[in-house]
């Protein structure tokens, strides 16, 4: 009840601000009076007695003041005060406001836009149901050189039986291409074909029509297929009657089933319709080709730790009971979000972590510039504080007049982050939803805005807080233009430009590092040549291309004509083209060698290519010969290794003339022989080591894998040519649908995208931040020129050199560099081993690129010294020394 | 004499309190009787009588209204309110507690 009245009163006083203040007043002239008349009846004189009251009362504006604050309400009409009076101060000096605001709004946007990604990629939940229990689930075949190991079905179908830790387990296939035939062009969509239980273990239902049922997934039954959102919406028209149509895919009939949800994407952005995996007894039951990616849920109240406990005796269990093909496999979980992030994680976190440097470096200053701007105004705020303004209210009105700064620079940083975040979007794993900087997300712009108080806060606390304490008697006698801010204040000011300068050097220190690791993965020779090489997409599906013959006859068809194409001046195929894919192995048995323990056996890379391709990559041989035509069916099977292979299979002996065959000991399999030996080239990544690797004549023997990458040498621009290779394609085969038509150069910058990102974006935050460095170190030596004007001015006149006033100058600017130096680079030395994993093939604590970009900074920073040091020798000590 | 700034704010409320409980009273006659009736111990400074009314208006402890003084002026005068009654019981039993309690250490350590 009484707190209702208090509120109510609150209220009151809110809006009768004006009649309060009369009562008020009638107030205070009532007591003034009844004490005037006690005096002059005590015996004073009117004069004494009026004097005598009015000093009872003490100041009256003070205690008008007081006694308003009781009332309280005068927080909300100071603050409207403090912004109107801060407003103006900005109009007033819209110099120092545009620099204030850019300064911070770059600051700001760097967070917001880092935060964005941040938040999609590391903060946000999952699009599925208890996104948290999802794992996947890998074979670790750590000893044939693949940590993360695409599962087998068989390890699959038995981890799915055996396990207790989770509620159902899904897999899906290798995937791939999935042509739509029939209504309008050939189109190679890309799907997955998954186990009936997918979608029920990511806890999403179709938004339309049904989810697959068991009975959907088993050999023979009718085709069905669930399509995307996306697709659904691009491919059919949104048609509400789409459920039970049929298409054709992989050049069958099926039926759709059901649509998933908008904004649903698994387990890639490009992934548009899935099908029933349809496993066969067979499939299950195999150990030996590993192609699966295995998802699942764990129970409740299961750990990861305990799911991996599991999974390990299962894995034992597994080794003893398959040995040949399980001997060395272990199994374990990773949790789903840490997988799909990556290593992204890691760059994000430096990025965070710069982007907190680049605002820290932004406050610092600003706070600099409202000390100088603040020791100009002394004198104003001396006055108000003799006139009865608190010490608080100063605080107030000053912090408001930062967090007003700080707020437009947040409403600008929020406009910059959209547009920025666009360019971001590399940085965002594929497995994520992709974020689009147009739509305003609520959570960034909170972020934004706590930013933006945090950092009005941050970089006008201090500066206020000074200004606060104040003291009044000096301040009042001091001349106007000066106000000088004593030893304290150049103390303060210095150190900030120091902590902005060892805050700048980190960061340099990890863009340099950065930099330096891109620059040794370009320099880095991947085994093959990117430039003027188109990359051609045409996996065969079958049953169409059931015989081998009539494969043979499509890749010889498609070579030849491509290769009469002018400008074209060589083509080849290949399984799989470098990048593509890290893994696609067999294993080998090498002739006259015993047979290997189980799990001893080697499992090289393999590729089959068509004659011309080791040619057209320009890849390098380091022995014998590539092949030729002659290398064709019914003369003897041949195949070159990579020098991996070399060294790690035949140590200290000559390959060439070798013979090996693929399978096991006891299969029984033609043997191979060793022709040429290459050089290494870089499959699973230019940064990752390569695999033993072999490559054999596709036209020469039926080996179950197919090439689906048709690379070209082109003399000129590689997509001058695409469309008349797609041509030539479609007339060797009308129905087969053609994809990712590209350079080979895109392939290999897209590969380094993320590091290129990385890369580019710290060194923007570098420059940004040597570039506000380099401003505070000038803004601070200015003020000290200005400050100093008089003492230089006698020394001047006392004969002092030029030289010797530059020399004063500069070393007062190079002392705050070297002492700011000296902290960044210990600092940088602690900070750039948290990422050394981002770097390739450079020490974190790398000592060029630490001695350059001290050097840097070292020259930047003079010039900086350069402009006052001069004002200060052009000084006339006449003017000088009446400055004032 | 005891100066006004010694007076914890409290204390002050409490002697507010206690002097317009009979009576209602305006601000003069308040910082007068207190005086009087501590015989001119305790000075209250208007400077801090002033925003304490307010402060004490504002906690809804006294309300206020406008009245004719002794000499036919305009006056506010102050009282209690219900709460106020209450509050002031209790911090008049706080205060003899306290007191007592601070006597006793005065007289036995």
């Amino acid at each position: 009840m009484r707190r209702l009245q208090s509120l109510f009163n609150w209220l009151f006083s809110l809006f009768h601000k004006n009649s309060l203040d009369a009562e008020l007043s009638d107030e205070v002239r009532f007591h003034l009076d009844r004490q005037i008349a006690e005096n002059l009846s005590s015996g004073m004189s009117p004069t004494e007695a009026r004097r005598a009251a009015l000093r009872d009362f003490g100041g009256i504006p003070k205690f008008t003041e007081a006694a308003r604050d009781a009332r309280r309400s005068n927080f909300l009409e100071n603050l409207l005060q403090d912004i109107r009076f801060g407003a103006r101060m900005l109009r007033k000096n819209p110099a120092f406001t545009f620099f204030a605001v850019s300064v911070l709004a770059i600051g700001i946007a760097a967070n917001s836009a880092i935060f964005s990604v941040a938040d999609a990629v590391l903060l946000r939940p999952l699009p599925y149901r208890d996104a948290n229990r999802l794992v996947i689930v890998w074979e670790d075949a750590s000893a044939y050189g693949f940590p993360n190991d695409t599962p087998a079905p068989g390890n699959f179908a038995d981890w799915h039986a055996r396990n207790r830790v989770f509620t159902d387990m899904a897999a899906i296939d290798f995937g791939g291409s999935f042509p739509l035939t029939g209504q309008g062009i050939p189109e190679k969509l890309s799907g997955r074909a998954v186990t009936a239980n997918l979608f029920s273990v990511l806890g999403v239902s179709p938004a339309l029509g049904r989810d697959f049922h068991p009975e959907d997934d088993v050999p023979g039954a009718t085709h069905v297929a669930i399509l995307s959102h996306g697709l659904w919406l691009r491919r059919f028209g949104a048609d509400p009657q789409i459920i039970g149509k049929e298409i054709q895919l992989n050049y069958a009939k099926a039926t759709i089933i059901g649509v998933m949800p908008r904004g649903f994407q698994f387990p890639d952005r490009e992934t548009e319709i899935w099908t029933p995996a349809r496993f066969s007894k067979q499939d299950l039951a195999n150990h030996g080709s590993h192609y699966l990616h295995v998802f699942a849920r764990l129970k409740p109240a299961v750990s990861l730790a305990t799911a991996n406990a599991d999974l390990s005796v299962i894995a034992k269990q597994l080794q003893a009971q398959y040995p040949e093909e399980n001997a060395k496999l272990g199994a374990f979980a990773v949790p789903l979000r840490d997988q799909l992030a990556g290593n992204v994680r890691p760059a994000l976190l430096m990025l965070v972590g710069a982007v907190c440097f680049v605002l820290l470096i932004a406050c610092a200053n600003v706070a600099n510039l409202l000390l100088s701007r603040a020791a100009g105004r002394r004198r104003e705020l001396a006055m108000r504080l003799t006139l009865g303004a608190t010490r608080l209210r100063i605080l107030q009105q000053m912090l408001t007049e930062s967090l007003l700064l700080a707020l437009l620079a947040g409403a600008l940083g929020l406009l910059l982050s959209i547009f920025a975040t666009q360019f971001l979007a590399a940085l965002i794993p594929n497995g994520f939803a992709p974020i689009t900087g147009a739509n305003l997300d609520p959570r960034v712009l909170l972020f934004t805005l706590a930013v933006s108080l945090a950092t009005g806060i941050l970089f006008g606390i201090i500066p206020a807080l000074r200004v606060s304490r104040l003291h009044l008697a000096p301040s009042l006698q001091q001349s106007a233009g000066r106000g000088a801010v004593g030893s304290g204040g150049a103390r303060l000011r210095n150190a900030l430009v120091i902590s902005e300068v060892a805050l700048a050097i980190v960061l340099l220190a990890g863009a340099a590092l950065l930099i330096r690791s891109l620059a040794n993965l370009y320099h880095l020779d991947p085994g093959f040549q990117s430039d003027h090489v188109l990359v051609v997409h045409t996996p065969l599906s079958y049953p169409r291309y059931d015989s081998f013959p009539r494969r043979v006859s499509f890749y010889s068809q498609v070579l030849a004509k491509v290769e009469t194409l002018p400008g074209v001046l060589s083509a080849g195929y290949t399984t799989w083209i470098p990048l593509t894919n890290p893994g696609g192995a067999t294993s080998i048995t090498i002739e006259g060698r015993p047979e290997p323990a189980p799990g001893e056996h080697l499992i090289p890379n393999i590729r089959m290519i068509s004659a011309n391709y080791p040619a057209t990559l320009r890849m390098k041989l380091i022995a014998g010969r590539f092949f030729d035509r002659t290398d064709g069916a019914g003369t003897q099977l041949v195949a070159l290794i990579n020098e991996t292979m070399a060294r790690n299979y035949w140590p200290g002996e000559n390959p060439l003339g070798k013979r090996f065959k693929r399978g096991n000991y006891k299969d029984d399999a033609p043997w191979f022989t060793i022709v040429g030996i290459v050089g290494d080239v870089h499959q699973a990544g230019l940064d990752l080591p390569a695999r033993p690797e072999m490559y054999l004549p596709y036209m020469q023997h039926d080996y179950g894998y197919d090439p689906e990458y048709l690379a070209i040498h082109t003399s000129g621009d590689p997509m001058s040519l695409a469309e008349a290779v797609r041509q030539q394609v479609w007339s060797a085969d009308s129905e087969q649908p053609v994809s990712g038509v590209m350079p080979l150069s895109d392939m290999v910058d897209d590969n380094l995208a993320s590091r290129r990102m990385q890369a580019s974006l710290l060194t923007g935050f570098a420059a940004i931040a040597l570039l506000l460095v380099t401003l505070g170190i000038y803004a601070v030596l200015s003020f000290a020129v200005s400050q100093r004007t008089q003492e230089i001015g006698v020394r001047v006149a006392l004969g002092a050199q030029p030289a010797q006033v530059l020399r004063m100058i500069f070393s007062q600017g190079l002392k705050l560099f070297a002492i700011g130096a000296a902290l960044g680079l210990t600092a940088a030395f602690f900070l750039t081993r948290a990422i050394s994993h981002l770097l390739f093939r450079v020490s974190p604590y790398d000592p060029a690129s630490f001695a350059a970009i001290t050097l840097l900074l070292a020259a930047v920073s003079l010039l900086a010294c350069y402009l006052p040091a001069r004002r200060a020798t052009h000084l006339d000590p006449l003017i000088a020394l009446r400055y004032d | 004499m005891t100066k006004p700034t010694d007076l914890v704010q409290g204390t002050l409320d409490l002697l507010i309190l206690k002097t317009i409980a009979l009576q209602p009273l305006h601000g003069w006659a308040i910082a007068q009787r207190i005086r009087q009736v501590s015989n001119r111990v305790l000075q209250v400074n208007q400077g801090a009588l002033y925003p304490a009314l307010h402060r004490l208006e504002q906690q809804a402890w006294i309300k206020s209204a406008w009245g004719e003084s002794e000499n036919n002026r305009k006056a506010k005068y102050y009282s209690l309110t219900r709460a106020g009654k209450k509050y002031l019981q209790s911090e008049e039993s706080n205060w003899h507690r306290l007191s007592s309690a601070i006597g006793l250490v005065l007289k036995n350590v």
